[in-house]
Order: C-alpha cells, then sequence, then structure tokens
C-alpha cells in the first residue's frame, strides 16, 4: 500500500480502523490532511505491533473517540 | 512570548498532536488530549510497544472500575515535543488505554506545573510559555 489518500478517504476506506500513516501533512489542527497508510485493522495491537517502521510515522483512529475523562467517573460516582 | 497552538474548539475535548523521538532519533507522532483529570501525563503502552520504548512480556493489569486507564509502570522518555515545546527526559507513566479512545497519550497536570498554558477556547487558541 503506497497510495497517498487524504484523511477522507481513509476514513471511507478504513472506518472505525487504526492506521500507521508515514509521510503525512496535517492542517492547522494538527489533524492529518493526507499521507500514506502503511498499516490498518479494527484491531489497535495489529497495527501498533513490532516492528516498528524506522521513519517517521503518526498512529491516526478513524472512528469517534469515546474518550470521557473525569466526566464519566463523575456521571457515574456522583451523580 | 508563548507558543500558540491550534485546536479544534468543536472538538469535545483539547486535542493535540505531539511527538517523541526515540534514542535512534526517529520521530513518532501521537495524538493527546490535554486532561487536567489526570495528575501526571500517561502514554499508552501500545504506543510505547510500537516506537520501541518499552518491552514488556506481561498483559497489561484489568482495568479497575471506574476507572478507564490502568497506570502500571513509569518510563522516562527522552525528549517529547508538546506544543512546540521540547521536554527532555519526561516522566511519563505508562497505562493501558482503551482501544476506541483514539489517543495515546493524556497530557495531565505535569505540564502545568513546567509552562503557564492558557486556553482561549473560542478561537481554539492553548498558548504555553515555560514557567
Amino acid at each position: 500500500m503506497s497510495q497517498k489518500m487524504t484523511w477522507k478517504e481513509m476514513k471511507k476506506a478504513f472506518p472505525d480502523e487504526w492506521l500507521l500513516i508515514i509521510d503525512y501533512e496535517r492542517d492547522q489542527f494538527g489533524n492529518i490532511s493526507s499521507g500514506i497508510v502503511e498499516r490498518h485493522s479494527p484491531s489497535k495491537d495489529e497495527v501498533y505491533k513490532l516492528p516498528a517502521v524506522k521513519k517517521p510515522a503518526a498512529f491516526e483512529y478513524t472512528g469517534e473517540s469515546t474518550f470521557r475523562g473525569f466526566r464519566d467517573h463523575a456521571e457515574h460516582h456522583c451523580f | 512570548m508563548p507558543n500558540i497552538t491550534v485546536f479544534d474548539p468543536k472538538e469535545h475535548h483539547i486535542r493535540l498532536v505531539g511527538s517523541m523521538k526515540t534514542a535512534d532519533s526517529i520521530d513518532y507522532e501521537f495524538r493527546a488530549i490535554l486532561d487536567t483529570g489526570a495528575p501526571w501525563s500517561e502514554f499508552s503502552d501500545q504506543f510505547l510497544l510500537a516506537v520501541g520504548m518499552f518491552n514488556s512480556q506481561n498483559p497489561p493489569p484489568a482495568v479497575r472500575p471506574s476507572l478507564q486507564t490502568q497506570k502500571y509502570d513509569k518510563l522516562v522518555l527522552p525528549q517529547v515535543k508538546i506544543c512546540g515545546h521540547v521536554i527532555p527526559k519526561m516522566l511519563v507513566y505508562i497505562s493501558h488505554f482503551e482501544n476506541h479512545w483514539g489517543v495515546d497519550a493524556l497530557i495531565g497536570l505535569d505540564f502545568f506545573r513546567r509552562f503557564r498554558v492558557t486556553v482561549d477556547y473560542k478561537p481554539g487558541h492553548l498558548l504555553t510559555d515555560p514557567l
């Protein structure tokens, strides 16, 4: 896989997957705007497994983040 | 003059991109959330494993009820860059993150102890300068 894709194309091609991206560019917010998907999988372990790529790389997730932080704790235990 | 880091105020959290330089001088970028609920910065064990900074043969401990991460070790990272500031020898906690968080680091209050952080939320500006 060595084709440069936009982030929109990556999200469409690999929904709810983890990606290892090389040769990437980012927009003003730090979001990936384009790059080459070196690895992809719904399993984070699969994408993060060794061997490491020996060049600058970024890890991204195409799904919605479920992070809720302390709010999650508070909703379950304080209210 | 403080560094100005732009974030997307439409996101649910202040999401940042940081980078870590490994011992063999390769930069790996990671997604992070600025988390004032975290006393110390935490990095995901999967990310640290992937970039060769952590090597554990043991499975991570189970996450206790009511928590979303489980800190279980510490590590000094040789060089981390957050909001444009290079932080040498950054002590971080190693945690196992939920797979669907979509991030590999929580930047916690230790960052606020080292930098003056001003959040200008409406335009999505994070102003940071060393204390």
